[in-house]
């Protein structure tokens, strides 16, 4: 018997077989997507949502998703954008960069998705916007907090809707130097969001005068962290600020406040997500910042709660947090830009977006945002709160301790690091 | 065994495999997938080769092959940024490091077998791993490692782009046409024997003088560099390295491959076992994020009852007397 | 750093070894007595975890009215309920694994491994459809959670009940194995099948019962550590590595040598996470590495049918 004869027969049952597999899988369509639409006469616009459903942050990756689909309903119940409707498909991209990317892959190239939208993880941010990049589609980062997501990995294309780790940092640092003390130490998630903003907080607290005494890093999916509360009491900080994200800080929360560790030192988290205290509110301690709370004393808050609950009454987060808030702004503000410009030329929206005026009104906070130009971050009012002590309903878990202005909270840095590409070498599309 | 004939260089199956893939960019799009899914697959299926060398034609169930695949990615891309951007060097460089990498790790474990084998593997996959996501100065950590470019290919007479996912899939499939030619080579050379002998009995290859732990080291070493191969053409397609390659979950998809597709009776199984899996994860998991259930099911089902593969059903085994 | 500063990371990894030890031994019993190794092993653990959760807090499918009953008794007893109930409830899904895993028995030891390493994925997706991805919080009684005063610094009492408990189920299972006659003849088995079968034993039940009782080890390993590591879908994955790390160090199919092995890791995660506590997960490795190099079949393992 001799192995050349794996024979012809063989080999064509490889190649018939692989056609086969491949035309099933096109029988298998439509694929996980909202086409109700797609008997209109017009082409719909198609947005590709990159949301996490598993990993560390599949949880905020559902909320994020809930916020963009009440925009795109809303959009869709006024006939749509520039006529066509609004037409939504989005796929686990598992809290992973390589499952990110070639979610992104396909939603371009497959799915044909003008734009992109979502991502909880700096790291799946970047595997976003790298793919992003490549075609010129535009990528709206609604959740991923890192200053490097505006700064030195920034794009052309990508555009950034949440505070950054710095922006928090500015808003907080300065006064706890003060009125709290000198000596801090970091607790750090072991990766970009952590340690960009890491080095964010430990900037400011020297510019204030006070001293890190120990940067502790801890790597992703941590649930053990008895090791490091030994460190933090033996080394017996005035302030611990985390920049601990995701299911990680829940679990954090939790051993601390079962050892009651709460009061050994001041703790302050850099940025607390609405999904991460939903569940355990019990554990929320410390002061943390956030760019939207579901009770601020705005007009238009109650109403924009009232439609969300009313779309979502199955939801297991009974209300919008800041994550869904980011999810819906991104959504809306990308789709009025088309509206307003007309067309869906990407290089055309891009240039509506840049330095973009948002009234405080509209974004329901205390301050006018813009889009800077620059860097492509939305400049907002930054909100710092606590634990609340007289809540008027189970939701009701923050006190909102103050709020910066954009200006107060602006990222300075990031103007350096910031490189955006000249839109002539930017690929033009039109969906 | 093969007395009388030789072994040909090129077969009819192996040209037609060939061609059938060069097909392939002409039609993916038409049948609902999309270009960079055709990338993947073939990088995988050069990888569930290489990983084969280890697993079906020598009989060491190595776990923790993600780690030469990642090396090779890492090693593409450190390379393109600090030696020179320049894709054969590149390459040359990932071949290098996983090879490096897959000689330390044989001079640990290449006088194991079985179990302990894997055992082992599976250790110094996770080593590797670990230390992918903490050198975070060299790896990028987590958020892995970033704006790797996909180098033009310099011939010397003309210089070809492989920015476009097209470009990128003919060059990777002139890759596997090379190291599918190579792997048949080998197996069919007196050193590929002796790794069949040493597969069939290992005491007894050993008794009849074979030095079997030189073999076992080379193999593995062989089979790491050519994985590495792969995977700086992956950290070309996705722009990026990333860590997670290297995970347990990783070694053991090539693994799952490779044997789903046949890998221990047929020399081409692991490549219908990348298209099988890749496929599904596409497909069962455009539908719902829980595809691993399903596959894991389908998997769980062929190990019970049809321990050779889908390549058992579809191809002639490669030895039809040793069954 | 002093050696009262270090005091406190001995101590901790100390519980944490124990922890680890009883993690990894059901783990063994599976591959030091049946020569298969069990990748589903740490899915069983996360059941395990998953059960006493629905137990404990308690999200049972019952009609409200028995729930309510339920939900009423303290939760101390609730508690004691998901640590001997859970174990229970999972081992049913030992059977069906034991039943697939026969296919695979008198073939290459290779197929059992990439069998359960299947039913991980389908265990893991299966406990990610039916509880989400979201983490969840096992509560602990009042009575054994909390915080202590020791050396100065605010300790985890759970953790050290933990450990406690880790002590006992490992002390039963040591009974098990030595002293009574289903032990001798699990291990007879395990050296000589035939040897067995012929003096007129079932070898087939006998390891459906070592199976069994390695699964409970798992579920019961994943009670117990839900409150230190939390309750997710990917917790499975993450147990399952240090276990058969474990066993390695110590050497396959040795009771002590995988008690020696789990403290000896916990030790090194804890002394390392006094001067690097980020690579302290890293330390295991290397452990193994250096011991596995110096002593080839790990601190006490025997030559054994899986090398062959």
């Amino acid at each position: 018997m001799t192995k050349s004869r794996i024979t012809r027969r063989g080999a064509l049952k490889v190649s018939l077989m692989t056609a086969t597999l491949a035309g099933t899988a096109s029988l298998f369509g439509p694929w996980q997507h909202n086409r109700v639409w797609a008997q209109g006469t017009k082409k719909p616009i198609k947005l590709g949502l990159t949301c996490d459903a598993s990993g560390q942050y599949g949880n905020s990756g559902q909320d994020d998703l809930r916020g963009m689909r009440l925009a795109i309903e809303e959009f869709n119940a006024k006939g749509g954008v520039l006529g066509r409707k609004v037409e939504w498909i989005t796929a686990d991209t598992e809290t992973n960069p390589a499952t990110g990317t070639r979610v992104a892959e396909r939603f371009i190239a497959q799915e044909q998705c003008g734009f992109l939208i979502g991502a909880l993880h700096s790291g799946v941010a970047n595997a976003i916007t790298q793919v992003a990049n490549k075609y010129g589609t535009i990528y709206m980062n609604t959740n991923s907090s890192a200053p490097s997501e505006a700064g030195e990995n920034c794009s052309r294309v990508k555009f950034v809707w949440d505070g950054n780790g710095t922006n928090f940092s500015k808003a907080a640092v300065a006064s706890a130097v003060q009125k709290i003390g000198k000596k801090w130490l970091l607790l750090t998630n072991d990766y970009v969001w952590g340690h960009t903003t890491a080095a964010a907080t430990k900037a400011e607290v020297e510019k204030a005068g006070g001293r890190i005494v120990d940067n502790l890093l801890v790597p992703q999916n941590t649930r053990d962290f008895t090791a490091y509360l030994l460190k933090v009491q033996q080394i017996k900080p005035d302030v611990v600020a985390m920049a601990i994200g995701g299911d990680d800080i829940k679990a954090l929360r939790q051993q601390i406040a079962e050892l009651k560790l709460e009061d050994k030192a001041a703790w302050i988290n850099n940025q607390q997500d609405w999904p991460d205290i939903w569940g355990v509110p019990e554990t929320l301690f410390g002061v943390f910042g956030t760019n939207w709370y579901h009770k601020l004393p705005l007009p238009g808050v109650p109403e924009f709660v009232k439609r969300w609950q009313t779309t979502y009454p199955q939801s297991p987060i009974p209300v919008p947090g800041n994550v869904s808030y980011n999810g819906y702004m991104a959504t809306r503000e990308l789709l009025r830009a088309i509206e307003q410009t007309g067309t869906t030329n990407n290089i055309a929206i891009i240039k509506a977006l840049e330095g973009r005026k948002m009234s405080a009104l509209d974004r329901m906070q205390n301050y006018d945002a813009y889009i800077d130009p620059v860097t492509h971050q939305i400049q907002q009012t930054i909100y710092l709160a606590k634990r609340n002590p007289k809540p008027v309903d189970k939701t009701d878990l923050f006190e909102i301790l103050s709020d910066a202005t954009p200006e107060q909270a602006f990222d300075t840095a990031s103007l350096k690091t910031c490189k955006l590409k000249p839109y002539a070498d930017i690929p033009a599309y039109e969906q | 065994m093969q007395k009388g004939r030789p072994i040909p260089t090129l077969t009819p199956s192996m040209i037609a495999i060939w061609l059938a893939f060069a097909t392939v960019p002409l039609w993916i799009e038409k049948v609902g997938l999309y270009q960079y899914l055709g990338v993947e697959i073939l990088i995988f299926a050069t990888y569930a080769m290489a990983y084969n060398l280890v697993l079906g034609h020598s009989g060491l169930p190595s776990f923790g092959h993600g780690a030469f695949f990642g090396l090779g990615a890492y090693a593409f891309g450190l390379a393109q940024q600090n030696i020179a951007p320049d894709l054969w060097l590149c390459l040359g460089v990932a071949v290098g490091a996983a090879a490096i990498g897959g000689a330390l790790v044989a001079a640990f474990i290449s006088h194991r077998r079985g179990i302990y084998y894997s055992l082992l593997t599976i250790a110094f996959g996770q080593v590797f791993w670990f230390i992918a996501i903490k050198s975070h100065a060299i790896t990028g950590g987590e958020d892995g490692l970033l704006k790797i470019e996909r180098l033009p290919v310099r011939l010397g007479f003309a210089t070809l782009e492989l920015r476009d996912n097209i470009a990128l899939f003919y060059f990777v499939l002139a890759v596997f046409v090379v190291v599918t030619l190579l792997l048949w080579r080998l197996i069919h050379s007196p050193f590929g024997r002796i790794l069949k002998a040493i597969k069939q009995n290992e005491t007894r290859a050993r008794f009849v003088g074979y030095d079997v732990w030189r073999y076992k080291a080379a193999v593995l070493v062989l089979s790491a560099g050519l994985s590495g191969l792969a995977g700086g053409l992956f950290a070309m397609a996705q722009s990026s390295a990333f860590p997670d390659v290297m995970s347990l979950h990783y070694s053991g998809y090539v693994v799952m491959m490779a044997l789903i597709g046949g890998g221990l009776v047929t020399f081409w199984g692991p490549v219908l076992g990348a298209i099988v899996f890749l496929l599904a994860r596409d497909v069962i998991g455009a539908f719902t994020t829980g595809w691993m259930l399903w596959f894991g099911l389908l998997f769980v089902i062929l190990v019970m009852y049809k321990p050779e593969g889908l390549g058992g059903l579809f191809l002639r085994p490669l030895s039809a007397r040793a069954r | 750093m002093s050696i009262v500063g270090l005091l406190p990371h001995l101590v901790n990894g100390l519980a944490l070894g124990l922890l680890f030890a009883l993690l990894a031994l059901g783990f063994m019993l599976i591959l030091g007595l049946m020569e298969q190794i069990n990748l589903a092993h740490g899915s069983l653990f996360a059941l395990g975890a998953y059960f006493a959760y629905a137990i404990a807090t308690p999200r049972l499918p019952l009609p409200p009215d028995l729930l309510a009953i339920w939900a009423a008794v303290p939760l101390g007893w609730r508690f004691t309920a998901a640590m001997l109930l859970a174990p229970v409830l999972v081992a049913p899904f030992g059977v069906v694994l034991e039943r697939m895993m026969r296919r695979t028995y008198g073939r290459d030891p290779l197929y059992g491994l990439l069998l359960t390493f299947g039913m991980a994925m389908v265990l893991e997706e299966l406990i990610r459809t039916v509880w989400g991805t979201r983490d969840y919080m096992l509560p602990v009684p009042r009575g054994i959670s909390g915080g202590f005063l020791m050396l100065d610094l605010i300790w985890s009492t759970y953790r050290f009940w933990a450990a406690g408990f880790a002590v006992v189920a490992m002390a039963i299972v040591w009974v098990v194995i030595e002293r009574t006659r289903f032990g001798a003849l699990v291990k007879a088995g395990a050296h000589d099948s035939e040897m067995v079968r012929a003096l007129g034993h079932d070898l087939e039940k006998l390891r459906v019962w070592v199976f069994v009782l390695g699964t409970m080890m798992a579920a019961l390993a994943g009670v117990i550590l839900a409150p230190v590591w939390g309750i997710r879908p990917h917790m499975g994955v993450d147990a399952v590595v240090p276990s058969f790390l474990i066993i390695v160090l110590g050497g396959v199919g040795s009771f002590w040598g995988a008690v020696l092995g789990g403290i000896l890791v916990g030790m090194v995660v804890g002394l390392s996470g006094a001067y690097a506590s980020e690579w302290s997960m890293m330390s295991m490795y290397l452990l193994l590495i250096a011991v596995v190099t110096f002593r080839a079949r790990g601190l006490f393992g025997k030559k054994s049918v899986l090398e062959a």
